[in-house]
């Protein structure tokens, strides 16, 4: 198997205070490999990362640039701090592409070991262009200095068995399969538009190939249309210092006092190391925020058979380090071993299931009705190996059930799966036939966004129902919390760049429980603080959780706790001491807005990215039916007498659900208002020419699409 | 198990095990590159060194740490990365690190400092585990 | 009557900030609490009594996400 395509060898760049200085690009079209230098004004305006891959991308495209076209690139980078080994969560890489979600630019994270390998052999980044004529492996062997295009017949399809066949295939000997890490996505990527990326790394302790993902926007689904079956490298000498760093003593004392932290505190806290994200699903559910059938309500009794203690007790290996790169001891990526498998082509094999994590979960549970935890964990695994984008999954079935529950689609429609909510052998069922290509699933995998037109068209669907219960904006599938209740995290999903993720903001806490943000400048406040600050993980190849999933013993005395003052000042002194400049806070944010603008202006340029185009669904911001409104009456009635001084007793209930959403209407867009004004854009939410030269980012490239908006 | 144990009633806060731990392992006297550490405390000398628990074991992040036909504790420098995260959870405080190092190091229950201590204050016992 | 995270809540005799925690449904570990600006330690939860008229913040430090 694998006739080799192509060779082509290189000296591998030395690396430098974080940077090797060179990218790779790869026409799997033609065969065409270059190398480019990473010039200084890449690293003074794009830093790293996500940040590298739009710069990338921006070049590669034209406004007209479908996600399908050739000239589409997937682009990958892990950051300056990526790969260092002595403080948690440095191990993301950053993808971005034209997205068949959205048709603008997305960028999806992932931990694995993919990122910090490709950059320590020799690449700040990777440019995949072109599309293939038939399907090959692009493997890259960071210590011979050797890329190889191969042909891939023979390979499996999925991920779980794709990725350990390319690992042993790749590896030297037993030992060596550490030093392979593997990018894939699945049989069902080929066939619906949300297909994911899994990046694999090896477990030696249990001796099997797992998986994070980078899975948002349907990067899987192009990497297949480019006939790419997988990505791999392969690089050996994992050291602590292999970035070059400025100042080693930095790194690794920062890195001994959060190691610390992580012993002591944990625990108390989040318990991170014992369950993951998961740990928040019984909090939610009390706070009304675990998103229930397609996000109609925020929690359900039946939630406890889903609760944490339940995955610990019965499903998930404890005790052993779990991390998804060296070095991280929040240790998060939980895994249930020895699953045994009762649906689907692999029914009766026993696996490894990674997660669950939170949006699992919530996704695949609450959201669709199900309360199996078995099921869940079942759906997960299929979600994976196959290549399924589990939120946008979770959310568009939860979508579809609710269309089947209030009739607006039938059973026959549906290819005659009885899609409701709770009935997970369904929804197993169509994962099964995404995978297949068959019956409802390629339907099914074209996400919310067309599938409204679909409904609307082919089944005679209400598009105004279709509109306010499907939970999508740009075209992208939200992620799991029932948010309704607060307007900043309404903005929060809907006020973002690659559409309505979590990775931006998360504020309910702050906005709806502490009530700390009350009026529209604090919530626009915190609407540019935190995307901004978390953009930053992106630019550095860095996870979010090890920022606030656990905080300092002391951190309840700090100004503002919200932010964990400390672990900012962490991350600030880790650049410094890699990079050997010398930023502060202050910059750091700086940093990111110039990313955070530039990809705006990308979505202008990409025909998108104007204030009407940032609008969530009425879902998202209010009670859409009336059994919504009277789960809540008590509040709805409550705000209709003390925020419009209405009297709810002289309504009736379409007449105060019809002034309840005309009023949160209304907040949302002078929410809007505030927030494009904070974050420097102008009331159609295009930044200013004033704006981005303060920034620095007045590229003549940015300037001549800009200017056509003001 | 072979551990390294010590007599806290006979120890005279020489220091001597110390010199001979950095000078064997790290050619050099300084108790910086020592895998035990005396300390003070109002004149009883304490000694800070592995037990052998091996509670770091599980933690490694690159499963890097394991007990050999001993069963004692050892950290293998081909799968170390140096990401010292069983230097912040050791609770023992007896796994050590310096910049100029690649790997932490730890006592090894080896013997050198038990015949270098002049008060006999030293001792390597095996017990069952 | 007091005041919870701005909003009025009833206040009752015995309330500790324990109670308060429970009746509001607070159940969330990574939470700050203060009372009239004074911070009260999680140990001290269920001793620490709420006056009639007292301010009471329950900063819920944001997770998961």
């Amino acid at each position: 198997m694998g006739r080799i395509l192509k060779s082509y060898e290189y000296e591998p760049g030395k690396i430098f205070r974080g940077y090797t200085g060179k990218s790779l690009y790869i026409n799997v079209g033609d065969l065409r490999i270059e190398e480019k230098e990473v010039t200084q004004l890449m690293k003074d305006k794009f830093i790293g990362g996500k940040g590298f891959d739009l710069y990338y991308l921006w070049k590669a495209v034209k406004p007209e640039t479908q996600w399908n076209d050739p000239e589409n690139e997937i682009v990958m980078s892990c950051g300056p701090l990526g790969g260092i080994t002595q403080y948690s969560g440095t191990g993301k890489t950053l993808v971005a592409a034209i997205s068949p979600m959205t048709d603008i630019p997305v960028d999806s994270n992932a931990g694995g070991y993919f990122g910090p390998l490709l950059k320590f052999s020799g690449w700040d980044a990777l440019e995949l262009q072109g599309k293939a004529e038939q399907e090959i492996v692009v493997f890259i062997d960071g210590n011979k200095g050797l890329i190889q295009i191969e042909t891939a017949e023979g390979l499996a399809e999925d991920s779980h068995i794709l990725a350990e066949e390319l690992t042993r295939k790749y590896a030297e000997d037993e030992k060596d399969m550490v030093n392979v890490s593997v990018v894939s996505a699945g049989s069902a990527a080929r066939h619906i538009l949300y297909g994911m990326l899994n990046f694999s790394f090896y477990d030696p302790r249990r001796k099997t190939v797992r998986f994070k993902q980078a899975a948002r926007g349907g990067l899987g689904t192009i990497l297949l249309d480019k006939k790419i079956k997988a990505l791999v490298v392969r690089f050996k000498g994992i050291n602590p210092n292999l970035n070059d760093v400025a100042d080693i003593g930095l790194i690794n004392k920062i890195g001994v006092k959060y190691h610390k932290e992580m012993r002591d505190l944990d625990e108390k806290q989040n318990g991170m190391r014992k369950i993951g994200t998961a740990n928040t699903i019984l909090v939610m559910n009390k706070y009304d925020l675990l998103p229930t059938r397609n996000f109609q309500t925020g929690g359900d009794p039946e939630a406890v058979k889903i609760s944490p203690q339940v995955f610990i007790e019965n499903f998930l290996t404890q005790g052993i380090h779990d991390g998804c790169w060296y070095g991280c001891t929040m240790s998060c990526a939980k895994t249930a071993d020895h699953f045994k498998l009762l649906t689907g082509p692999y029914k009766g094999e026993c696996v490894t299931v990674d997660g669950p994590e939170y949006e699992c979960v919530a996704g695949l549970g609450s959201n669709l009705g199900v309360f199996d935890p078995q099921a869940i964990l079942e759906e997960n695994f299929y979600c994976d190996t196959y290549g399924i984008d589990l939120i946008s999954f979770a959310t568009c079935i939860a979508f579809i059930m609710e269309c089947y529950q209030r009739g607006q689609i039938s059973q026959e429609d549906m290819g005659g799966l009885d899609l409701r909510f709770g009935n997970h052998e369904a929804v197993l069922e169509l994962m099964h036939q995404m995978s297949r290509g068959e019956g409802f699933g390629p339907m099914a995998g074209l996400g919310i966004r067309k599938l409204k037109k679909v409904f609307a068209e082919k089944f005679g669907a209400d598009p105004q129902l279709l509109q306010d219960i499907g939970m999508e904006s740009k075209g992208l599938e939200y992620s799991e919390y029932c948010h309704k209740e607060s307007l900043a995290q309404q903005g929060g999903f809907a006020l973002t760049n690659k559409g309505p993720q979590h990775d931006e903001a998360w504020l309910i806490f702050m906005d709806m429980v502490n009530n700390q943000i009350p009026s529209f400048e604090e919530k626009a406040e915190a609407l540019h603080y935190y995307p901004m600050f978390r953009t930053w993980f992106g630019l550095m190849g860095l996870c979010k959780l090890p920022w606030n999933d656990i905080v300092p013993a002391d951190n309840h005395l700090t100004d503002i706790p919200a932010r964990v003052p400390e672990h900012v000042q962490n991350y600030v002194d880790i650049f410094n001491g890699v990079t050997g400049m010398q930023i502060d806070k202050a910059e750091l944010i700086r940093q990111s807005e110039r990313v955070y603008n530039f990809q705006r202006v990308f979505n202008l340029r990409m025909g998108s990215g104007l204030r009407q185009h940032d609008k969530p669904p009425y879902r998202s911001m209010g009670p859409v039916s009336r059994e919504e409104y009277e789960s809540r009456q008590d509040l709805y009635d409550k705000q209709l007498r003390e925020k419009q001084g209405l009297d709810p007793e002289k309504m009736d209930l379409d007449e105060k659900i019809a002034v309840t959403r005309k009023y949160r209407e209304q907040q949302f867009e002078l929410l809007t208002d505030a927030v494009y004004k904070r974050r420097g854009w102008t009331k159609q939410g295009v930044p200013t020419l004033e704006h981005l030269a303060e920034l620095g980012m007045d590229l003549p490239e940015v300037v001549e699409v800009v200017k056509q908006y003001l | 198990m072979k551990a390294l144990h010590h007599k806290q009633e006979i120890c005279d806060g020489c220091r001597e095990c110390e010199k001979a731990c950095s000078k064997a392992y790290f050619k050099r006297e300084d108790r910086d590159y020592s895998a035990i550490r005396i300390t003070n405390n109002f004149n009883t000398f304490h000694a800070v060194m592995c037990t052998q628990c091996g509670e770091c074991i599980n933690m490694c992040t690159a499963n890097a740490i394991y007990r050999d036909k001993n069963d004692v504790v050892r950290i293998d420098k081909e799968l170390c990365v140096g990401c010292l995260g069983c230097v912040g959870f050791c609770t023992e405080l007896a796994m050590h690190y310096m910049d100029d190092l690649m790997v932490p190091f730890k006592c090894i229950a080896c013997g050198i400092c038990v015949k270098k201590c002049p008060e006999h204050a030293l001792v390597i016992l095996s017990s069952q585990a | 009557m007091i005041i919870v995270n701005t909003q009025e809540h009833p206040w009752h005799e015995g309330m500790t900030v324990q109670v308060l925690l429970d009746e509001k449904g607070y159940i969330f570990r990574h939470i700050i609490v203060r009372v009239n600006g004074e911070y009260v330690a999680e140990e001290d939860w269920a001793r620490r009594m709420i006056r009639d008229g007292d301010d009471v913040v329950v900063l819920h430090l944001t997770a998961g996400g």
